[in-house]
């Protein structure tokens, strides 16, 4: 993670956050590469989100600086798109309206988009529904139509906060698939955050382990399991191994 | 559409049922008709007078319409200013409270002190009675979106006004016909009572003068009519709902 010939499209640096219950964010620095999928893991309440909000601007740190492309945040960033656990489609837009929201939201004619809505729709596998109200789909499609919009202005970075946390455990490691499909075509930066281990592996390049509250930096783990990775790769040892060891890490906090 | 005729037909059915039990008891104890007239008396006084009906409904239509309209234009627009300008939330919001407060019926006479005799006294307390549904049905419909959506519209570079129409114009449409709905009958109420307190025309006026000559028929002719009005005005709202607010067939069933 420390590959100095690989641009950053994401450093934190010493990012603590204090809100007046308490340090959420401690101390926490991290980067992720370009088309790299960066995945935080950690117990819940370890500012996982918080940190989130901070790297898109959207809240301010209490100290630390971020930088997406080598820029520095200083307010809402519209080369970052959000992905969080519920969808937050809007109900009264058909599928591709949700999609064509951000470019709306920009300012842009939505009409120039129309073609990258419908291509993200076909690789999401929402095919068919183009044209249906968010009330009409399922869980999981409504997800892909939330990650469809989200790359539709394909964002330097694209954060993903527990995006699958609302799915039942059938969808959800199906989605984690349709996910990584959908991530090797089109290898956009991903931050993801997570507190399943198996899905911290299956997706991630890098895996930042953290520790709950205040959230702090526990280790990095380099993921190097070829892609792309299937329902075998679960069975594979080195998987195990480094699930083992994300763990370890997780469950080492809970003596301290 | 399908579902709204169904629903127009088990209506007509239930009053229908209504009407025949009405009259079969009216019939049956022999109530006089200057107490209580049959449905058949009243449907036929109703037809007798339907030119009068139609004049003095018109001019009611008017100022309940005038005064509805002026209610939506100033409902949701107080609705922005505590939506947007987090202070007058403080200043706004108890001042309206306690003056919905007053019954408004009470101060009509005033109103008629005021404004005279002519449509003024009508429309102002068709207005006053409808504002209140209409503010508060716009203060949620503008104010409750999810902070997740303006997360999403601000990171992709939205602006206020970008917000306030793509986002919460669209979240408080059926927020603003569900007001219709329930503002559209006070106003009715606002218009009728101000006739009632002055004036020689409009449906108020034509029931004070069926009350005085004892011709309960008229008066509930008068009704008839007026029920027929508020149906059609909440007929046209539920019908607009259904095309322009598809999306949200699925909340309410």
């Amino acid at each position: 993670m420390t590959d100095t010939r690989v641009p950053m499209a994401l450093t934190v640096e010493r990012l603590t956050k204090v809100f007046p219950t308490g340090t959420a964010i401690d101390q926490l620095s991290f980067e992720a590469p370009e088309h790299k999928f960066v995945t935080l893991v950690g117990p819940s309440g370890c500012g996982k989100s918080t940190a989130m909000r901070i790297i898109t601007g959207l809240l301010p740190p209490t100290s630390g600086v971020i930088r997406i492309g080598g820029r520095m945040v200083d307010g809402p960033i519209a080369d970052a798109a959000l992905v969080f656990q519920s969808p937050v489609l809007l109900p009264w837009r058909r599928t591709v309206d949700n999609i064509l929201f951000t470019a709306e939201m920009r300012g842009s004619d939505p009409a120039q988009y129309q073609e990258r809505a419908l291509n993200l729709v076909r690789l999401a596998g929402l095919n068919g529904f183009e044209r249906s109200y968010p009330h009409e789909l399922s869980g999981g499609m409504q997800q892909r139509v939330a990650i469809c919009r989200a790359l539709l202005l394909d964002p330097a970075l694209l954060l993903m906060d527990e995006p699958f946390g609302a799915l039942d455990i059938l969808t959800r490691e199906r989605m984690g698939f349709e996910l990584q499909r959908i991530w090797m075509t089109t290898r956009n930066t991903v931050l993801f955050v997570t507190h399943s281990i198996t899905e911290a592996v299956l997706l991630s390049d890098y895996i930042v382990v953290m520790t709950g509250r205040p959230g702090r930096k526990k280790a990095t783990i380099n993921v190097d399991l070829p892609r792309p990775r299937s329902t075998k790769t679960l069975e594979d040892p080195r998987f195990l191994d480094l699930a083992g060891r994300v763990r370890d890490h997780l469950e080492a906090q809970w003596v301290e | 559409m399908g579902r709204v005729i169904r629903q127009i037909l088990t209506a007509s059915a239930v009053i229908a049922g209504l009407f025949f039990t009405w009259e079969l008891g009216v019939t049956l104890t022999g109530i006089p008709e200057y107490i209580l007239p049959a449905p058949s008396a009243f449907l036929e006084r109703f037809w007798e007078t339907l030119p009068l009906q139609i004049e003095h409904l018109r001019i009611t239509a008017t100022t309940t319409l005038a005064g509805l309209a002026l209610a939506l234009v100033v409902g949701v627009f107080l609705a922005l200013a505590v939506v947007y300008v987090k202070a007058l939330k403080v200043l706004v919001l108890p001042a309206l409270a306690a003056f919905n407060g007053i019954p408004k019926v009470a101060i009509a006479p005033l109103f008629v002190i005021w404004f005279g005799l002519g449509d003024e006294p009508k429309v102002l307390l068709a207005f006053l009675m409808g504002l209140f549904p209409v503010f508060v049905n716009a203060v949620s419909g503008l104010g409750d979106v999810e902070p997740d959506v303006l997360d999403l519209a601000k990171l992709a570079g939205g602006n206020e006004w970008r917000i306030f129409h793509k986002v919460r114009l669209m979240n408080a449409l059926p927020h603003l016909t569900d007001a219709v709905k329930v503002a559209f009958p006070l106003a009715l109420v606002g218009s009728v009572v101000a006739e009632f307190i002055g004036g020689n025309r409009g449906v108020g006026y034509l029931i004070l003068s069926g009350q005085a000559s004892l011709d309960t028929s008229l008066v509930f002719a008068c009704l008839f009519a007026i029920t027929l009005f508020t149906s059609a005005g909440i007929g046209a709202v539920v019908i607009v709902e259904e095309f322009a607010l598809k999306w949200r067939a699925s909340r309410r069933r």
